[in-house]
């Protein structure tokens, strides 16, 4: 009979660090699973090999890493690996970077997030930042360019604050917005590109939801800088006189990883505040500097930032609330209070000192214009080979016009076809001389140099116009590179003018 | 749960069911008893009898000569045949006086009966007082004290919570004598001038608050009330903030309130009505690792190795031995420590390990401290040794009731931590 001696308690509760490392392990799995399904809809099978590589790297340097460390430090390596949940930090770090990133890239940003993040500082529970955080902002500080030829568009972060200075107040800008990041229902779901992980708002916050019923999480957190990144937006918002001003905060919410930090990274029980009255603060203050950095600094990554700087103020939030938790209510109260009214008022601050983005007038696209009496085109040669009455009050005139095959032909240095012009149907109203319709009937002109007279958005824009009175067109971006054959389309008009007047 | 504060409280899993089931066992003490001369933390003692002296049960046979005056009784009838020093449930050796049981339980009761409600508030306290009634929940403070005052006392408060998991010996008293119970109810009620007596009993045990609620049907200004199934809601503290609402400083009478065990109630009752000190208690044997768990009645004094055999032994080879229940006992690495006055129960688990990993700072043993302490951060200015950290973080306000240590994910000791913070503390200001 042996009776083991034990400091009292001798019961455990069934929940243990391990466990909830594995079910946050779960979690992220749901979110990356979502990012390789919509990759793999979305762009195809090369994107989702990416993003497969992508984790790999990660997860791989992340394991090479410790394991190197434990055996400099002589300690079992599996159990080293097993209580250390580095993966954890190369699963987060990997789902806040974008498909585009090499894996170079990631790897070194890993090592970083591991051995300076976290080994360093004296391994799990030791570390002040976020480790995954901290690899992030290797990445943003160095590697920048670092991006594959995997094309991504925009994401709606960085349209939101390149274009839009993260505030506008002009409806059709707003229009605007809506349409090239896809619309708020699309950012919530988390169709659209962008971190890996970060998109999915409501499947985030799905698993936020569970991750805190199950104790994995607190709710605290996500729960206060969410709302009140949602309450200062909404602040911004009203006191830049916003109407129908709701989306402004649900597009705060959406975007740039907000949620996927507010779920998976600002509740990192390591580097935030023990007790749950630091934990307010702490989230608080996270909402504050996110919503700042964001239209200040009109940065994009405002919640990464957010989440280092409370990371640095971790050890003083624990220190402030040294005493009884009954007893530091009221102090926490007085911060909590004073934290709202000084973000509330830098935002009154803020609007003040932000433009919002105004409607720049209408950029046309590089045109170049071509009149009637442009020496080029009359020297090409053009006839009218046929006219016809189609009896519908309309005539069609079928014109012969050089183009750049007739005028330069064989002559051109490695260009070998014949002398031959172009022709043209071209349909007139008889009553107004207005232009029905431009059709090309054979173009001689080369692939490079003619095809694109063809097609239709230019030839469209000489309908409706008065072939007697015209005297020039634009050629627009449809059609550059084609001024030869643009040109002798334009004296075939220039032909049936002639012929009418 | 609010927003700034944990739940400062945890459901456990109670495993009543092991041993709430069927009659009270009853063990007679064996060739010998080894009656504790502690009380109350002290161990000094005027012994007032001598080797081979006679003595029955009721015989006076020692007083604590400490801060107060608490007397010891024997629990059988025999021979005392000397003294020896064994391991108390408090993990400390203790003196202990032994007398050859002679089987026969001659008893002579020490005291004169008195009628609680003809006697003066003063003459019950006084009466309290001789008896040396001591908690008998697990702190084992002279009771009287608590009456003495002339605070205005609105709710007197009777714990049968029984909030540490395994135990059921106050289930089982308030199930078989709780109309004596009940007399040393009104009792302390008439002592305390309590506007109101409420019996708290965990929601979870609603058989045991229906036959509560009909025993007291009748009596003006006692009630039962039941009391949400956490831990440490048997903790005076918990309690008065579930009942009163109201937070107190030192001790619950800032807060308008007495509390007290249900057993303290019973055992003044039988001295009140029999004339009996407190010399026989119900203990339960529970826990995994014993073949039937029950609930055993016996002489204070008994082994506890006695006690196991007659609950069919151990059930696995490695155990450990609790005085008390798994939160708060203590694990004594041999069976020869006996049954004092608050031993309410002895568990016995089998000895499975944990790993431990590093705190992850997850907060959780904060959020679950009754006390409202932060147990992480105690233990970390324990490590370091920094007193004034350890000062402001209140460390002697922890009451060790194991919580933090229970919730803790990464399995790490922490009550032990901030029990050595304390430790540290109390030795500077000695
Ligand atoms: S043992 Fe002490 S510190 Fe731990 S939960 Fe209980 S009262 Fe709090
Ligand atoms: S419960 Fe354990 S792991 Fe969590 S903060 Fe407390 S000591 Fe650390």
């Amino acid at each position: 009979m042996k009776y083991t001696f034990n400091v009292s308690p001798n019961l455990r509760q069934s929940q243990s660090t391990k466990r909830i490392m594995l079910e946050l392990t779960i979690a992220l799995l749901g979110v990356y699973a979502f990012s390789l399904f919509y990759y793999q809809m979305e762009e195809g099978s090369e994107y989702t090999v990416q993003a497969l590589i992508l984790m790999a790297t990660s997860l791989i340097v992340a394991f090479v890493t410790e394991t190197i460390w434990a055996l400099c430090k002589k300690q079992n390596v599996k159990t080293y690996l097993s209580t250390s949940f580095g993966w954890t930090t190369a699963m987060i770090l990997t789902l806040m970077c974008p498909i585009s990133i090499t894996p170079y890239a990631l790897g070194i940003a890993t090592f970083f997030a591991i051995f300076v993040g976290r080994i360093l500082f004296g391994g799990f529970g030791q570390n002040i930042f976020n480790p995954a955080a901290f690899g992030r902002a290797v990445l943003f500080a160095s590697f920048a360019g670092a991006t594959t030829d995997i094309v991504t568009s925009a994401t709606p972060t960085t349209i939101m604050a390149s274009e839009y200075n993260w505030l506008t107040l002009d409806s059709s800008m707003i229009q605007s917005l809506m349409t090239k990041t896809g619309g708020l229902w699309n950012m919530f779901t988390g169709w659209y590109p962008g971190a890996l992980g970060e998109t999915s708002t409501v499947l985030i916050l799905l698993l936020g939801v569970i991750l805190a019923l199950r104790k994995v999480i607190d709710w605290r957190v996500p729960l206060i800088y969410l709302g009140s990144i949602f309450v200062l937006s909404s602040a911004i918002a009203l006191f830049a006189g916003m109407n129908d001003w709701l989306w402004y905060p649900v597009f705060h919410i959406c975007t740039g990883g907000v949620a996927f930090g507010a779920v998976f990274m600002l509740t990192d029980p390591v580097t935030s505040p023990v007790s749950a009255q630091g934990r307010c603060i702490f989230a608080l203050g996270a909402g504050i500097i996110t919503v700042l950095i964001r239209v200040l600094a009109n940065l994009p990554e405002g919640c990464l930032y957010s989440i280092l700087m409370m990371n640095m103020l971790t050890p003083a939030i624990d220190q402030a609330l040294s005493g009884k938790q009954l007893a530091m209510r009221k102090k926490t109260w007085i911060v909590l209070s004073v934290l709202s009214i000084l973000g509330i008022g830098s935002m009154a601050l803020a609007v003040q000192a932000i433009e919002p983005a105004k409607p720049k007038p209408v950029e046309k696209p590089k045109t170049v214009e071509i009149s009637m009496s442009d020496e080029y085109v009359n020297s090409l040669k053009a006839s009218i080979d046929q006219t016809k009455d189609n009896g519908d009050g309309t005539t069609t005139y079928t014109v012969t016009a050089e183009g750049f095959a007739a005028k330069e032909g064989p002559n051109y240095p490695d260009y070998n076809h014949p002398f031959e012009p172009n022709v043209f149907e071209i349909t007139i109203e008889n009553e107004t001389n207005i232009i029905k319709s431009v059709r090309p009937i054979v173009i001689k002109d080369t692939e490079y140099i003619g095809d694109k007279i063809q097609h239709e958005k230019y030839l469209n824009q000489f309908i409706g116009k008065d072939i007697t009175t015209m005297e020039q067109v634009e050629k627009n971006d449809v059609v550059s590179g084609a001024t030869f054959s643009v040109k002798s389309s334009m004296r075939a008009l220039l032909e049936v003018q002639k012929a009418l007047q | 749960m609010s927003l700034l504060l944990g739940p400062m409280h945890h459901h456990i899993p109670g495993h009543k069911d092991l041993s709430e089931h069927g009659e009270i066992l009853e063990v007679k003490a064996g060739k010998q008893v080894f009656i504790p001369l502690y009380a109350s933390h002290s161990t000094k003692f005027d012994i007032l009898v001598k080797e081979g002296d006679h003595v029955c049960v009721g015989t006076l046979l020692a007083k604590c000569s400490d801060r107060m005056v608490i007397p010891i009784y024997s629990s059988v009838s025999g021979t005392v045949t000397g003294i020896s020093k064994i391991m108390h449930m408090t993990l400390k050796p203790v003196d202990h006086i032994v007398i050859e049981n002679d089987g026969k339980m001659e008893t002579k009761p020490p005291f004169h009966p008195l009628d609680y409600q003809k006697a003066s508030r003063e003459e019950l306290i006084a009466f309290m007082k001789d008896a040396g009634m001591i908690g008998l929940g697990g702190a084992g403070f002279p009771t009287y004290m608590k009456y003495q005052g002339n605070q205005e006392v609105k709710k007197l408060i009777i714990n049968a919570v029984e909030c540490e998991p395994y135990i059921t010996d106050d289930l089982k008293l308030v199930e078989q004598h709780f109309d004596l119970a009940l007399t040393g109810i009104l009792a302390m009620k008439k002592m305390a001038q309590a506007q109101e007596a409420v019996i708290a009993i965990k929601k979870s045990h609603s058989s045991h608050l229906q036959l509560v609620e009909t025993a007291v049907a009748n009596i003006n200004g006692v009630s039962v009330v039941s009391v949400p199934d956490v831990y440490p809601m048997g903790w005076e503290r918990v309690l008065v903030r579930q009942i009163m609402k109201k937070e107190y400083n030192r001790l619950p009478i800032e807060a308008g309130a007495i509390v007290n065990n249900v057993t303290t109630a019973y055992a003044f009752a039988n001295a009140l009505v029999n004339g009996m000190p407190f010399v026989k208690r119900t203990v339960t044997i529970s826990g995994n690792a014993i073949k039937n768990p029950q609930n055993v009645s016996c002489p204070l004094g008994v082994p506890a190795s006695e006690l196991i055999e007659a609950c069919g032994g151990y059930t696995y080879d490695d155990v450990k031995l609790i005085a008390g229940g798994p939160m708060m006992g203590k694990t004594i690495v041999n069976d020869k420590f006996v049954v004092d006055r608050h031993m309410n129960a002895i568990t016995v688990l089998a000895n499975r390990p944990y790993d431990s990993v590093a705190c992850l700072r997850c907060g959780q043993c904060c959020d679950v401290c009754p006390a409202g302490l932060q147990p992480v951060r105690i233990a970390q200015a324990g490590k370091i040794k920094d007193k004034a950290m350890m000062e402001k973080l209140h460390a002697l306000d922890c009451v060790e009731c194991g919580l933090c240590t229970y919730i803790c994910p990464s399995r790490l000791d922490v009550t032990e931590n901030v029990r050595k913070a304390k430790r540290q503390l109390t030795l500077a200001k000695k």
